[in-house]
């Protein structure tokens, strides 16, 4: 005979998981605040390395933006499993029968939605601080390549933070795995915001630069079923 | 008394013929390619000796790529089997894939400083990319030594298989870049390579190819030799 | 004939190239409550983790609620207790809303009332909107308790519970036990306290050095039986 009658609905596990990060966050307020702090200070740090503000920054507008979302995204990524680490609950949770595929989505989704807030502060105040000319009419477009590229970070992200947990310097180690693999997210996300910036609507390049984000999503996302098994089971 | 002969000490499983077979032929291939592309591969006018090193820029390229995807396939398996052997397998095609891979990036710089008189050219997708390659591969190594026990071979097979994801991701993203920037297509050669050019770039090919195998059954020997004595010392001082 | 719980047959578990645990036989049936002592390094908690599904063995088949374990982990999971010396709560947060976690994960009918329940019986009802973060050690252990029971498992597995229990959850805890005997559930404890085995516990399990050196029944004896019996395995 097997077990007791309860098999869990994995939409009720995925739910509960983000809740339960939600709310966390929403009483410590520690990862969000700190990555859009961070996001601000280095934008504005950028913009004193590059000289005045009298200088027309915008054709590197893609590029210091995803620049600095890229170490955002290291920083809020690391915070992925603090709770868990900290407070030695993982045990907790993997003793349920929660597949280790729904934890990764959880952890996923929550990035996507801190990052996003993050962008909510770091799009304008780039538009702010480094173009000179049309910039607000093609913010839609800049959102839009945000978002798949918050997809893409959540992924990887998520994954390299999942090994990076059980490692001795994990704080140092997480960025060492994950930047290189943001490398061509940034690469695509500064291309694609360069196309639409300034003025330049140059569609058919920011549509290349969004399909290859989109392929990095589905590649990144077959890895992470195919593996993420085995980052949790000793 | 334990035996002496078990299963990880036994000389075929070790595999060092298969070691000194792969040996010898790397050995005469690379021999035959070098004086080859050297000496006698036909001279185009724009080259000089130096830039023949473009030859075996490519074939040291490809042959790391190979090397990675090695790693994965280990690593995929690792997970499936976890056999320690495969392990053996994976990190030692990475280590070699990153030997190769820092010579891309040296015979890329000389030929750049030969062709053009720069030691770096942003590009050329194939330097660019690789520099990301080894970035990608030295994390590896970093998350390997990190690890405890239990769990070192288990994330160094996921990160094998992601790492091997990011290459093509990386290629690509390099090269849409800078089709938008800089339309001019830096591989020489391709299907119009004339005829004699394009048989010492194969034998090249198969040179470094060659001595890639040679070297991962060297390690592997290496590898399973040690083991092999760890094994017995614990079985010794236990018993 | 009693359903056998936990059955494990020739079962190891290597950390590096050292066995931690190495060649166990082991069967748990349904009403019987297993303790497991041994000096430290023994291998206990190692054992209990593998039970748990928390680590994967080596060698040797394990079968835990009727599956087979690496493949039938996750339906087993469904019905097992772990208790282990952390809490394993979320310290910002409230017991309520632990509970809340571990009731959408494990699939808890009529959540909110057994949650209720649950912390009535610990005797958190008072806390139980309090961030765990304040709570006393105790306190947070019972909470580990309640969160142990919540899904109603059938295989309960403690670790050392009697170090960070205080009076309170101790009670709660032997009580839950000596209902086992009769309910159908079963139970592993890996302690420390070998003079408490005789009172909660029907058999005796000494591990040494990752093997089992002992495994015999201990109902109807009084502790210092039990403790002799123990210094006798271990010498």
């Amino acid at each position: 005979m097997s077990t007791t009658a309860n098999r869990p609905r994995w939409t009720r596990q995925l739910a509960g998981l983000i809740r339960k990060d939600l709310r966390l966050e929403l009483r410590t307020k520690e990862t969000v605040m700190a990555m859009v702090l961070f996001a601000i200070v280095t934008l504005t740090i950028m913009q004193f390395g590059f000289g005045t503000r009298d200088n027309d920054l915008t054709r590197f507008t893609g590029g210091l933006m995803w620049v600095t979302l890229a170490f955002t995204a290291v920083l809020g990524v690391g915070r992925s499993y603090v709770a868990e680490r900290e407070q030695r609950v993982l045990d907790g949770i993997l003793v349920s029968p929660v597949p280790r595929i729904v934890l990764l989505a959880a952890k996923a989704i929550a990035i996507v939605i801190y990052m996003g807030i993050t962008e909510l502060v770091v799009i304008p105040l780039v538009g702010i601080f480094f173009v000179k000319g049309p910039y607000w009419d093609s913010i839609g477009w800049i959102a839009l390549v945000a978002l798949i590229a918050n997809v893409c970070i959540a992924l990887s992200g998520t994954l390299f933070s999942g090994l990076a947990l059980f490692t001795r310097a994990r704080d140092l180690i997480l960025p060492v795995l994950f930047l290189p693999a943001l490398v061509p997210v940034v690469i695509a996300g500064a291309g694609a915001t360069h196309a639409v910036v300034g003025g330049a609507h140059d569609m058919s390049e920011y549509r290349g630069y969004c399909l290859f984000l989109v392929g990095y999503a589905i590649l990144f996302l077959l890895v992470c079923i195919a593996t993420y098994d085995a980052v949790f089971d000793d | 008394m334990p035996s002496l002969t078990t299963d990880h000490a036994s000389s075929r499983v070790i595999g060092t013929r298969a070691a000194l077979i792969w040996g010898v032929i790397a050995t005469v291939l690379v021999t035959v390619a070098s004086v080859g592309v050297f000496l006698s591969a036909p001279e185009d006018a724009d080259q000089g000796v130096i830039q023949r090193i473009f030859y075996f820029h490519v074939a040291i390229a490809l042959v790391s790529l190979v090397a990675f995807a090695v790693a994965c396939v280990a690593g995929i398996l690792y997970l499936r089997t976890r056999n320690v052997r495969w392990d053996d397998v994976s990190v030692t095609a990475v280590r070699i894939g990153m030997l190769f891979s820092v010579l891309v990036i040296i015979t890329g710089s000389i030929w750049a400083k030969a062709s053009w008189g720069t030691w770096w050219v942003w590009a050329d997708p194939r330097l660019v990319t690789y520099l990301i390659v080894v970035l990608i591969y030295a994390a590896y190594f970093v998350l390997r030594s990190s690890v405890d026990d239990d769990r070192r071979l288990r994330y160094s097979a996921i990160y094998a298989i992601a790492g091997f994801v990011s290459v093509p991701l990386s290629f690509y993203s390099v090269r849409i870049a800078q089709s938008f920037v800089h339309p001019v297509v830096f591989t020489r050669g391709g299907a119009n390579m004339p005829g004699s050019m394009l048989i010492w770039f194969l034998i090249s090919l198969a040179a470094m190819l060659a001595l890639f195998i040679a070297l991962l059954e060297v390690e592997l020997v290496g590898r399973r030799t040690e083991r092999a004595l760890r094994v017995l010392t614990l079985r010794l001082e236990s018993s | 004939m009693p359903e056998c719980l936990v059955s494990a047959r020739g079962v190891g578990h290597i950390y590096g190239e050292r066995a931690a645990v190495a060649d166990v036989h082991l069967d748990v049936a349904a009403g019987e409550r297993v303790a497991i002592a041994g000096p430290n390094g023994a291998g206990k908690s190692t054992l209990l983790r593998m039970v748990a599904t928390l680590l994967r063995t080596g060698t040797g088949t394990l079968t835990v609620l009727g599956e087979e374990l690496p493949g039938g982990a996750r339906r087993a999971r469904c019905g097992i207790g772990y208790l282990a010396h952390d809490p394993l709560a979320y310290l910002d947060l409230s017991p309520r809303q632990n509970l809340q976690v571990y009731a959408d994960l494990f699939g808890v009918q009529d959540a909110d009332r057994r949650i209720d329940d649950l912390l009535d019986r610990v005797d958190l009802i008072a806390r139980a909107d309090d961030p765990v973060r304040v709570l006393s050690r105790g306190m947070a252990q019972r909470l580990a308790l309640a969160r142990m029971l919540l899904h109603g498992p059938r295989l309960l597995l403690l670790d050392e519970p009697h170090a960070s229990l205080d009076v309170g959850g101790t009670a709660l805890l032997d009580a839950e036990l000596a209902a086992m005997r009769t309910d159908g559930r079963a139970a592993v404890i890996v302690t420390h306290e070998v003079e408490r085995i005789a009172s909660v516990a029907d058999r005796l399990v000494v591990m040494r050095r990752g093997r089992i050196v002992v495994d015999e029944p201990v109902a109807g004896r009084g502790p210092a039986q039990v403790r002799a019996r123990y210094e006798e395995c271990i010498a």
